[in-house]
């Protein structure tokens, strides 16, 4: 059903498509500019240009591994959260708290009514989709998570927040679908943090992409699956972008007792180790998840982004991801049917 | 009654200002070969000594040393005992912040100290009495992947992981330590495992001459209070930010045990207004039947950011101020 949506809005994708979640590390010279500029050193349009730079290399790489489905690589982003607070009206920039290990991250602070302020991922979308002929993913935080990693000073409850939110946010789809974006991911890596609150985590996402014409995926990633499935499976998108390695692929588990009725992206990558993953490791992974997925369902991809890696360390684990879905594709047929 | 103001865990080890970020700095370039182990340690001692300064200067009475060494409150504990292997990262409860998976692999036992050298420096440094935390046997064993035959039950890991954080009780006690909190937030989403939550609660406090402090958070802990007042521990501890009806509970009920009154919301920036704390204050403090029980945040304080956590704990002091006669209403 999803390949004759992705199909009708002319996208044909071969079995197992490659994607990524959504990061990329960022090269040295972002890196150093993103310092210099906040040390006053550089200009904004200075910082713009390495960005663009940035990107372009994330996208000539991608085509050259031979990904499937593009990201962006956020090389304009700090943060999944802070990225939106920053731009909105009603959010404020809380200080430092730490994610984990040694891990810290800007914390924003809800302090008044949320206003979406104009485009605020549209120009980057269409920067990185003008480079390549191949369909690239427009990436937002779902309205859940981006509630669940702020403070909240203003609204009266943790619901009333999201629910803002999912308005707001919608405006960003809309603008989105409307520049051409055909391909929406929407991170949720919070939603199973209250399990009592996934009923209105699924209202605030109908919300945001009911009536909109694109592929939806959410992104989720190291929360308690156990406590939310099936019920997860009523958020109202076609795929779930979920990690899996790190959990030592637990998930199968849940999917053994009920099926998964919708696409998923098989995290195959451990993004949080520097080691590179074999071929056949990432073989083997699919091919558990095979027992109780349809091929056709079935994309690939690492289990969160690579942000946290090296760049010669993320490309060294797409490469292998690549190549196992090639692999995958020899062993069970060449292409999917394109009447899905 | 007696009304102290207490730390009950971490303390950012951050602040936005650079020379707050010396740790980070240190362990990133340790990660990438350029620091060595020792100079890792001496900025955690360096981020220790801050933690416990700004407690003390912000007028609690009994501190922690804001757990800075720790990876996250699980696999900085089971992480050094035998028979634990250390996994992925997966979410701590329902925050955003994440922990390494213990694994266990064959039987768990005690094998080295866990707290004794961090209990020690902070001891040494510290001006006011130092309360060290251990994640409990309960909440470790339910975060725990069990990958070995010996274990049938959760109930038989729970005991083993109790009779492991026995040994380090003792080894704690031998090191000067007078109380020591243990953190069990897991039980406030199972209360069905009651039984062998008591039962290990049991093991521990067999025989110790610490003062024993339960901490419980992220959850309501109204529906287990009457429970919790019958476990064999000195003082219980709780998060109130997540339960409509414990002070109630308590005003109804009173309490024979010291409480920790965690009114203090550690997981929100929003502060505090001295309106709202006194009001339960006064409910609460005339309805426990001890001659002392503590203020202090309902959790540890790393989920907020530094200023805010300082301005909190400051702002307890003020609140105690206000209460009068020495937290004595």
């Amino acid at each position: 059903m999803s390949r004759a949506k992705l199909s009708q809005s002319g996208i044909e994708l071969p079995l197992f498509p490659t994607t990524s979640v959504g990061s990329f590390p960022k090269p040295d010279y972002l890196t150093k500019g993103r310092a210099r500029f906040k040390r006053g050193e550089i200009s904004l349009e200075r910082l713009r240009e390495l960005e663009e730079e940035a990107t372009t290399f994330w996208i000539r790489t991608q085509e050259e591994l031979g990904m499937d489905v593009l990201v962006d690589g956020e090389m304009y982003r700090g943060d999944m959260v802070a990225f939106f607070a920053e731009r909105w009206q009603g959010f404020e920039m809380g200080g430092l708290v730490r994610s984990y290990g040694n891990r810290y991250y800007h914390k924003p602070i809800i302090t008044g009514e949320l206003h979406w302020t104009g485009p605020t991922t549209v120009n980057w979308w269409k920067f990185a989709q003008n480079q390549t002929q191949r369909p690239v993913k427009g990436m937002l935080t779902g309205p859940y998570t981006l509630m669940d990693w702020s403070f909240n000073e203003f609204y009266g409850s943790r619901k009333d927040a999201c629910m803002a939110l999912a308005r707001e946010l919608r405006k960003e789809v809309e603008a989105l679908a409307h520049a051409g974006a055909r391909i929406i991911q929407i991170d949720e890596p919070a939603i199973s943090a209250r399990p009592e609150e996934l009923t209105f985590a699924i209202e605030a996402m109908h919300h945001v992409t009911d009536g909109i014409e694109a592929y939806f995926i959410t992104h989720i990633c190291y929360g308690a699956f156990e406590y939310i499935y099936p019920e997860l499976l009523k958020l109202p998108v076609d795929n779930f972008d979920l990690e899996m390695s790190n959990s030592k692929l637990d998930f199968l588990d849940h999917v053994k007792a009920y099926p998964f009725i919708k696409d998923l992206s098989f995290g195959v990558l451990d993004v949080h180790s520097h080691r590179i993953e074999t071929v056949e490791e990432v073989r083997e992974r699919l091919q558990k998840a095979l027992a109780f997925l349809h091929k056709e369902n079935v994309w690939v991809d690492p289990d969160c982004g690579l942000k946290t890696r090296t760049v010669d360390e993320a490309i060294q684990k797409l490469r292998v991801l690549v190549a196992a879905a090639k692999e995958m594709r020899g062993r069970e047929g060449a292409f999917a049917s394109r009447c899905g | 009654m007696e009304l102290l103001l207490a730390g009950v865990g971490s303390y950012p080890r951050i602040g936005d200002d650079p020379s707050l970020q010396n740790l980070r700095r240190v362990t990133d370039q340790w990660e990438k070969g350029q620091r060595t182990r020792e100079e890792v340690r001496r900025a955690t001692e360096e981020a220790t000594r801050l933690a416990i300064q700004e407690q003390i200067e912000a007028g609690l009475d009994l501190v922690t040393d804001g757990l800075i060494a720790w990876h996250d409150p699980v696999s900085h504990v089971a992480g050094k005992l035998e028979g634990i292997a250390i996994n992925g990262l997966l979410r701590y409860f329902d925050t955003n912040f994440y922990f390494r998976q213990p694994e266990v692999k064959e039987p768990v036992r005690w094998k080295e100290p866990l707290l004794k050298d961090e209990f020690l420096f902070a001891s040494q440094i510290s001006e006011k009495p130092v309360k060290p935390v251990l994640t409990g046997p309960y909440t470790l064993a339910r975060l725990t992947i069990l990958s070995c035959d010996h274990y049938k039950n959760l109930k038989s890991l729970v005991l083993d992981y109790a009779q492991a954080l026995k040994k380090e009780l003792e080894i704690l006690a031998l090191a000067g330590a007078s109380s020591v909190q243990i953190d069990e937030p897991a039980i406030l989403r199972h209360s069905e495992d009651w039984e062998m939550f008591r039962e290990a609660f049991d093991v521990l406090s067999k025989d110790t001459r610490l003062s024993l402090i339960l901490h419980v958070y992220f959850g309501d802990p109204a529906p287990l209070y009457e429970s919790f007042q019958e476990l064999p521990v000195e003082v219980l501890s709780f998060d109130f930010s997540y339960s409509a009806t414990l002070k109630d509970k308590i005003a109804s009920l009173g309490s024979e045990k010291p409480l920790g009154l965690g009114l203090i919301d550690g997981r929100n920036t929003r502060m505090e207004t001295e309106t709202e704390v006194l009001g339960a204050l006064h409910k609460l403090v005339p309805k426990i039947r001890a001659p002392f029980s503590y203020l202090c945040p309902s959790c540890g304080l790393e989920f907020l950011p530094r200023d805010r956590a300082r301005g909190k704990l400051a702002a307890m002091a003020l609140f105690r101020k206000s209460l009068g006669n020495g937290g004595t209403p």
